[in-house]
C-alpha cells in the first residue's frame, strides 16, 4: 500500500517504469519532448502534495487514501491497482512515489446527483503523485470531479482508477488547468462490471507538458464505455493523449469523442485505440476525433488505431483535421456577426460536444471561459 | 428618394476565373416582391452570393447599393448590418453553437442594444410560434443534423428575427413539400405584415413557379446565362409554368 512502500518495492516499481516503453514517437519537427527520457527531468526532493475531499451528504464514503487503508482496507483492496495494466508506463512511476490519494466508495444501489470533489494541492514547485481509487458497487451511480490545484513548476504523475460492479454508472471528470510551466502525466483506467456504464470526461488545458493514458477495459457483457476528451495546446504547450477501449467480450458498446485544437506553437498528439477481441461479437464501438488548427505553427497528429478481430461488430471511425470552415464563417458573418466573433463562436462550439459531458453548469462554464481565453489570448 | 432600393447596375461576377454574371441590372424597391427565375446554372445563386459578399465570388464590374449605401466594398457582416439578408439554399451546419445564442448574436449585431436576453427570448418564441416551430429547436446546434425542411424553417426564423430591409431567398422553396412551401409563404407574409418588415423588399430566387402561388410577385425576372433576359409581371411566371424556359430562350434568341 502506498504510504508504506519499502525501498525495495519502490525500486521494483521504478524498474518496471524504466523497462516499460512509452510506445510514443521520438521528438521530431514539431514535437519536442522525449517521453522515454523523462526520468532525468524529475524534480528533486521528497514527493509532496495533499488532498481535500468534499463528499455529498449520504452514504458515499470519500476519504484520503491513508484513512481508507486504516478503516476500509477490504473495500479498498477490491479496486486498488485492479484497473491499471502493466503497459501503462507512467502508472509505474506514480506507484513508486504515491503518498497522497483518495478513495471513493459508492455502496450498492446508492445514487447521488451531487459529485464527489477531490482536489490535489502542491505547496510550491514540488512533485506530487496522486492516486484516486473509485469503487462502485452493484447498481450504484455517482460522479467524481478531480481537480489539480498545483503551484507553478510542479511535476504531477498520477493515477485514477475506477472499478465497478454490475449495473453501476460512474462519471469521472478531470479538468486539468494547472499553471503553464507545470508538467502533468496521468493514467486513468476503468474496469466496469456487467451492464455498467463508465464515462471519462477529461480536459487538458494547462501545463507545459500534459500526458494522459485514458483506458476502459470492457470485460463483461453490457458494458457501456464512454471517453470524452478535449485538449488545447497553445503557446509552446505539448499535449499527448492515448485513449484505449478494449472490448474483451461481446455485447459491449463504446463511444470515444475527442476534440482538439492547437494555437501558437502548441503541439498535440492523439492516439485512439479501439480493440475488439475475436469473440467479442455484437460489439458497437465509435471513435470520433476532430482537430482544429488555429495557427500556422500549431500542429496536431491524430491517429486512430482500430484492431478488430471479431466479424459481427459495428465499428465507426471518423477523423478530421483542419482550420475553421470558411462556409461556416461566411454563414455567420452574413448574419451581421463580425468575423472575429464568428470565429470565436465556431471554435468554442467545436469543443461543446465534449464540454457538455462534464457534470454541472458551473464547471462547464469554467471550461468554456478557459477555452475562450485560449482562443483569444 | 431615388437612392432607395437594392440597386444593381452592370454587375459582373466571376468564380475561380469563370465569368458567371455578365452584367445584371435589377432594382428591388422597398416593400416590393421581385421573383428571379431561371433554369439551373443561369447564375441566380451567384447573384445572391456576390451581393452578400461571399469571398469566393469576385465582382469584376458594376455597382450594388442598398438605400444609397455601396455594398461591394463592405465585408459580409457589414452588408448584413446595412440591412441585407440571404436565406441560404444550403445553410452551413455549425456544431456546438446553439440556435438561440447564434440568433441573439446576430440580432445584437444587426440591431444593437434593442433587446435584453429575456426580451429576445420572448420574441424568439413568438416568431417560432408563428412559424409552427417546436421550442426544442432552441436546444439544438445550428443546422446540425437538421432535415432540409428544418433548415429552411430556421432560415425563415432568422429572417423574422432580423427583419432585414432587403431579403434574398435563394431557392428556399427547393426540396419542400406543399405544407412547408406554404409555411415559407406565410413567413414572408408575416414579415410584411409586421412593423419592422412592412417596407422589406424581397428578391425571391426560384427555379419553379410554385412558390409564387403563395407569394404574389410584383415583378418577375427571367435569368439565363448570367443575364436577365426578360422582365414582366406575375403573368410571366404563369407563362413559364405553362410553357417552360425553352420558349423564353427561343424568344430571346429571336430578339438578339
Amino acid at each position: 500500500m502506498p504510504s508504506e512502500l519499502l525501498t525495495s518495492e519502490r525500486d521494483a516499481w521504478l524498474e518496471r517504469y524504466r523497462s516499460t516503453p512509452t510506445g510514443r514517437e521520438k521528438p521530431s519537427r514539431y514535437w519536442k519532448v522525449d517521453l522515454d527520457a523523462l526520468e532525468t527531468a524529475l524534480p528533486s526532493g521528497t514527493p509532496g502534495g495533499d488532498v481535500s475531499i468534499e463528499a455529498p451528504a449520504g452514504r458515499i464514503v470519500a476519504v484520503d487514501l491513508a484513512t481508507a487503508q486504516r478503516d476500509s482496507a477490504t473495500l479498498l483492496a477490491r479496486a486498488f491497482g485492479k484497473a491499471v495494466v502493466p503497459a501503462m508506463k507512467f502508472a509505474h512511476l506514480a506507484r513508486a512515489f504515491t503518498r497522497v490519494g483518495a478513495f471513493v466508495y459508492i455502496p450498492a444501489d446508492y445514487a447521488s446527483d451531487e459529485p464527489v470533489v477531490i482536489r490535489y494541492r502542491s505547496s510550491g514547485a514540488e512533485s506530487i503523485f496522486p492516486h484516486t481509487v473509485v469503487y462502485a458497487e452493484r447498481g450504484s451511480r455517482a460522479t467524481v470531479v478531480e481537480h489539480l490545484d498545483v503551484e507553478p513548476g510542479s511535476f504531477v504523475c498520477g493515477i485514477a482508477e475506477i472499478v465497478t460492479e454490475e449495473g453501476a454508472d460512474v462519471t469521472f471528470a478531470a479538468p486539468q488547468r494547472v499553471p503553464g510551466d507545470a508538467r502533468v502525466l496521468y493514467t486513468r483506467a476503468a474496469l466496469p462490471g456487467k451492464d455498467a456504464r463508465i464515462t471519462w470526461a477529461t480536459a487538458e488545458l494547462g501545463a507545459a507538458l500534459a500526458v494522459a493514458d485514458i483506458a476502459i477495459s470492457a470485460e463483461h457483457p453490457g458494458v457501456d464505455a464512454n471517453i470524452a476528451t478535449l485538449f488545447f495546446p497553445s503557446a509552446s504547450q505539448h499535449v499527448d493523449i492515448v485513449s484505449t477501449v478494449d472490448h474483451r467480450v461481446g455485447d459491449t458498446t463504446s463511444e470515444t469523442i475527442v476534440k482538439a485544437a492547437a494555437t501558437g506553437a502548441g503541439q498535440g498528439r492523439y492516439l485512439g485505440n479501439i480493440r475488439i477481441a475475436a469473440h467479442a461479437q455484437h460489439t458497437q464501438a465509435s471513435l470520433k476525433d476532430d482537430a482544429l488548427l488555429l495557427s500556422k505553427r500549431a500542429h496536431i497528429d491524430s491517429i486512430p488505431a482500430l484492431e478488430i478481430a471479431a466479424n459481427d461488430v459495428k465499428a465507426f471511425h471518423g477523423a478530421t483535421v483542419g482550420a475553421l470552415d470558411d462556409d461556416a464563417i461566411f454563414y455567420m458573418t452574413s448574419r451581421g456577426i463580425d468575423r472575429a466573433h464568428a470565429e470565436r463562436m465556431i471554435a468554442l462550439g467545436f469543443f461543446e460536444p465534449v464540454v457538455e459531458r462534464f457534470p454541472g453548469e458551473t464547471l462547464r462554464d469554467e471550461l468554456r471561459a478557459e477555452l475562450q481565453r485560449k482562443i483569444e489570448p | 428618394m431615388s437612392e432607395q432600393g437594392l440597386r444593381i447596375h452592370g454587375l459582373r461576377c466571376s468564380v475561380e476565373g469563370n465569368e458567371i454574371l455578365k452584367g445584371i441590372d435589377l432594382t428591388v424597391e422597398p416593400g416590393k416582391v421581385h421573383a428571379l427565375m431561371g433554369p439551373n446554372g443561369s447564375g441566380k445563386s451567384t447573384l445572391a452570393f456576390s451581393l452578400t459578399g461571399h469571398p469566393k465570388y469576385t465582382v469584376t464590374a458594376g455597382t450594388a447599393t442598398l438605400d444609397g449605401q455601396d455594398l461591394l466594398d463592405l465585408p459580409a457582416d457589414k452588408r448584413a448590418r446595412a440591412g441585407l439578408f440571404l436565406s441560404f439554399q444550403y445553410p452551413a451546419a455549425i456544431p456546438g453553437v446553439k440556435v438561440p445564442n447564434f440568433l441573439f448574436a446576430a440580432r445584437q449585431a444587426v440591431r444593437p442594444g434593442e433587446l435584453t436576453p429575456a426580451k429576445f427570448r420572448a420574441l424568439l418564441l413568438e416568431k417560432m410560434d408563428v412559424l409552427g416551430m417546436d421550442p426544442s429547436f432552441l436546444g439544438r446546434y445550428l443546422n446540425d443534423g437538421f432535415s432540409g425542411g428544418e433548415k429552411k424553417r430556421l432560415e425563415m426564423l432568422q429572417m423574422a428575427v432580423l427583419a432585414p430591409k432587403y431579403a434574398i431567398l435563394d431557392e428556399t422553396d427547393s426540396g419542400l413539400d406543399v405544407d412547408a412551401l406554404k409555411d415559407v409563404g406565410d413567413s414572408v407574409k408575416a414579415l410584411r405584415a409586421s412593423d419592422e418588415g412592412k417596407n422589406t423588399g424581397f428578391l425571391i430566387i426560384t427555379h419553379y413557379p410554385r412558390i409564387l402561388q403563395h407569394i404574389e410577385p410584383d415583378v418577375v425576372h427571367v435569368m439565363m446565362d448570367g443575364r436577365i433576359v426578360k422582365t414582366g409581371d406575375a403573368q410571366l411566371a404563369h407563362r413559364i409554368e405553362r410553357e417552360g424556359y425553352d420558349v423564353i430562350r427561343e424568344e430571346t434568341r429571336a430578339l438578339a
